[in-house]
């Protein structure tokens, strides 16, 4: 699957990446679509991300909810007029008969708020199921945006389910005689036991702090990329202890704030630096 | 007349904005036409409209300027501002005016795009267009001609597009074909239509219920109507029902049938396979309801209120275990029972489940669940379960008497909790829902019978409760203001006194009204103490002696006997009236009286200000 959406966008143009290196909770934290969706510039991407979302953890015993899953992402820098037809190309290239199952888009629009970014869009149904979340970027790190962006972001544990006709994610076929449960169930119980139970409340509550004023001592020495990734840490601290139960629901609100802050002098430091001449 | 189609073809559009455009589109039409359409048209992916006879928009139009008697410069002004000599103005009812070009009709066309106004919106070139969803053609014909509109280079021609996989380009041959043609290619552009077909389907299998509302939004979310039947694994019916319709219908938009049957409609695709991919989701989307429904029962009614310390209510207004602190104490000055207490103890533990957090229209009904497997008595359960209601203009109030305490507590919490932090509900705007709260709170107090003292309410809250109070009741608003003042204890009773008061004979209020508004112009805001050893004629006398013998408070028990008291002063005040003179030049004396007519003002007061009464 992930060889047939890699074939169908590298023929497209698209620039092929591979996940970042850091934990991020979506495909749109890798700075291949947060930070390259700012500015004049066209850009075109795909690439594997693995979802690592600590909170959706199940101990590996709900067959469909997760802390970490798999996320085929696919940006288009400008979104071409032909976009959706060329996305529903993509699904019958993966083996899904469009006209033998009820394909539909169903409204639904996209906000993160730690990355001070919104977008309208759509997650797709086939048969019910949701496959995709589609979304039109309109703001970045809280900028408005030169050129519009569209996202597509595959669920690939979803898509695999309605391609293989599987009950459960642990069923999936991974490759041939091994699950996607053989690989990463007992994976999906000691993370969640990390997540819920073990991770270092006041290690981690540090360590945000830390990660939020090494950014802004690098958006002060004017480097945007190691500053995001300092963004991409502070978030995933953040994740973690909300996950252990240690932020109550208004401190909730003043973390979220200060990922979004940090979000924001990032990416506006990011143009400057990438658009020197512009700006001057 | 020529006939006129457009069609406006767009990227899969949310229902709210079908809606929002369906309900323009026949103002606009005819405010750039000059005609009402004659078919409106809205689907997911098109809103079209159709005129069967267009008028004639070719004629220049006349645009008024300065009227004849207007001095020179007036007209040589306007001349000069539309680029014509002064003479060339053209008079038409008194006024001097000129001549330009009528608009092309595809400009107008256009101009009705743009003229669309949406709630939510979104850009997809710089600059371009704002529309929900990105617009990817137009289809104008006029008769067989075919119309080339230019907006913002959307592709404008003669063609439209059928169903999304099953057809393609479509050739549209003139605007009286353009309906069949579509109809033909998989897609019923009428939405009335497309709602017509649903509720057939669900009718023709029976026993459809749709308790969240989500058939409209369904009409929108199709372009061709298939209605499908199918069931689920019935081990998930030891599930809530409640939590089982949830799962249904606030995702998938499922339609419950029954049992483990359930309807939906889909836009196409084989029926085997559809059903088969839709139970498939149901299940999935249950069998997670169900693992977190027993990770809930496992923690238990008290752990999830033990765990609301750390849940906000609102910013300023403490964490969901300080409002069920207040919840308690209020209850308890409701005078409310043990079951109503045991309730508001656990009314907001189900906050904290993790049932509610992914589906919070639960909150309430997955409490009253999880307290009637903790053991708790149904009369806990029935007040927990009942206390978000009336949920809506017309919705039922708790059946319970602790489930109607719980309630009215719930709502002056929030509203005292909001007032108290400035938040206020300005023009349209009310995010905490408080005109919401306080038009329950006063349903409860009146039709539901329950003593809502007003003393609980903060004095900003009060006014606030009792403006909608007056907008609820069915008389006239100052009959309202007039109760509103009285020393009536209970909202419920300011309901009933209002009602009296504007059910009471003319002649009878008249003779109140009097005795109250001359005594009370008189003495304005003047009060004192009455000196008994001061009072020397009779008429003074007699009504001292009236006074002393009246009691109006029984008003608050809701007793008629109230007004007839009331009424019996009325020939005494008059006769103190014709025989005293109150502005005795005895300065002592004069304040004695004006003491004693204070009292009347003050005691007739207890029934209402009937000074609000216009008579």
């Amino acid at each position: 699957m992930i060889r047939a959406l890699e074939g169908f966008w590298a023929e497209r143009d698209c620039v092929l990446m591979q996940p970042y290196h850091t934990e991020v909770g979506a495909g749109t934290f890798n700075p291949a679509t947060f930070l390259r969706c700012l500015g004049p510039e066209p850009w075109r991407t795909g690439y594997v991300e693995p979802s690592i979302r600590p909170l959706d953890g199940r101990y590996g015993e709900n067959p469909f909810r997760f802390q970490q899953f798999w996320q085929y992402q696919v940006v288009l820098k400008p979104a071409p007029d032909d976009v959706l037809d060329v996305y529903f190309e993509s699904l019958a290239h993966l083996g899904i008969d469009l006209v033998r199952h009820d394909v539909r888009l169903v409204e639904d629009d996209w906000e993160a708020p730690t990355l001070g970014g919104w977008g309208l869009g759509w997650e797709v149904w086939v048969d019910g199921m949701e496959v995709t979340q589609w979304t039109y970027f309109q703001q970045m790190g809280g900028l408005e945006l030169d050129l519009f962006p569209a996202e597509i972001t595959y669920g690939l544990e979803r898509l695999a389910l309605v391609i293989q006709e599987k009950r459960t994610a642990f069923e999936l076929e991974w490759a041939p005689g091994v699950t996607w449960g053989d690989i990463f169930r007992e994976n999906e119980r000691e993370w969640s036991a990390y997540n819920f139970e073990a991770a270092p409340v006041e290690i981690l509550t540090r360590r945000f702090g830390e990660h939020d004023a090494e950014c802004r001592e690098l958006v002060e020495r004017r480097l945007p990329l190691p500053a995001y990734d300092q963004v991409l840490k502070a978030s995933h601290a953040f994740n973690l202890l909300d996950a252990r139960g240690a932020i109550s629901v208004t401190e909730r609100a003043a973390y979220i704030g200060r990922v979004r802050n940090l979000a924001r002098a990032v990416a506006k430091l990011y143009l400057e630096e990438t658009h020197a001449d512009a700006a001057a | 007349m020529p006939t006129l189609l457009l069609e406006i073809g767009c990227e899969e559009l949310p229902a709210g904005a079908c809606r929002e455009a369906g309900d323009q589109l026949p103002e606009l039409v005819q405010r750039e036409l000059g005609a009402q359409p004659s078919r409106v048209f809205v689907s997911p992916r098109r809103l079209a409209f159709l005129i069967d006879e267009l008028p004639d928009l070719s004629e220049p139009e006349w645009l008024r300027g300065p009227p004849l008697s207007a001095p020179p410069q007036a007209r040589e002004g306007f001349a000069r501002r539309h680029g014509v000599s002064p003479d060339e103005l053209v008079e038409r009812d008194g006024f001097l005016g000129t001549l330009v070009a009528a608009k092309p009709l595809e400009e107008r066309l256009a101009a009705i795009v743009r003229g669309l106004g949406f709630s939510k919106t979104m850009v997809w070139k710089p600059g371009g267009l704002r529309f929900p969803r990105p617009v990817r053609w137009l289809c104008a014909k006029l008769d067989s001609e075919t119309l080339l509109v230019s907006l913002d280079e959307v592709p404008s021609g003669g063609v439209t597009f059928g169903h999304r996989f099953t057809h393609h380009e479509l050739e549209v041959p003139d605007p009286g074909a353009y309906a069949g043609l579509l109809r033909n290619a998989d897609v019923e552009p009428d939405a009335a239509e497309r709602r017509r077909a649903i509720v057939e389907g669900l009718d023709a299998i029976g026993g459809w219920s749709d308790p969240m509302g989500k058939l409209e939004e369904v009409v929108y979310m199709v372009e061709s109507v298939t209605v499908l039947e199918e069931q689920f694994d019935e081990r998930f019916l030891q599930l809530p029902r409640r939590v089982v319709e949830t799962a249904m219908q606030s995702h998938q938009r499922y339609f419950p049938l029954g049992a483990n049957r359930f309807a939906f409609v889909a836009n196409g695709g084989e029926p085997e396979v559809v059903k088969k991919g839709n139970r498939q989701v149901l299940e999935n989307r249950l069998d997670d309801a169900d693992f977190t429904f027993r990770r809930d029962r496992e923690q238990g009614i008290e752990a999830l209120a033990g765990a609301l310390g750390s849940i906000t209510f609102f910013q300023g207004a403490g964490s969901f275990a300080d409002k069920t602190e207040r919840l308690v104490d209020l209850v308890r000055r409701l005078g409310g029972g043990e079951a109503s207490v045991e309730a508001a103890k656990l009314a907001k533990a189900d906050q904290a489940s993790e049932l509610v957090r992914e589906y919070p229209d639960l909150e309430g009904h997955i409490g009253a669940e999880y307290a009637r497997l903790a053991g708790y008595p149904e009369a806990v359960a029935a007040a927990i379960e009942e206390h978000y209601l009336p949920d809506g203009q017309d919705a039922p109030l708790p059946a319970t008497e602790a489930g109607k305490v719980l309630s009215a507590a719930d709502r002056i919490d929030t509203l005292a909790a909001s007032f108290g932090l400035g938040h206020k509900p300005t023009g349209s705007r009310d995010p905490y829902g408080l005109r919401r709260a306080a038009i329950g709170l006063c349903r409860l107090a009146d039709e539901g019978g329950l003593t809502v003292p007003r003393e609980l309410l903060p004095p900003e809250v009060r006014d606030f409760v009792e403006e909608r109070l007056e907008g609820l009741l069915e008389v006239p608003v100052e009959f309202a203001r007039a109760a509103r003042a009285s020393a009536m204890p209970d909202v419920g009773g300011v309901a009933w006194l209002a009602r009296a008061l504007a059910a009471m004979p003319d002649e009878r209020i008249g003779s109140i009204h009097t005795v109250y508004t001359r005594s009370a112009r008189i003495v304005g805001d003047a009060d004192g103490e009455v000196n008994p050893s001061l009072l020397a004629e009779e008429a003074e006398l007699a009504l001292a002696r009236a006074l002393q013998a009246t009691d109006l408070g029984v008003v608050a028990d809701r007793n008629e006997a109230a007004f007839d008291a009331a009424a019996e002063l009325a020939p005494v005040v008059e006769r103190f009236f014709e025989e005293v003179l109150v502005m005795a030049e005895d300065n002592a004396i004069r304040t004695n009286r004006l003491a004693l007519l204070a009292q009347v003002r003050d005691e007739v007061g207890r029934l209402g200000d009937f000074s609000q009464i216009p008579r």
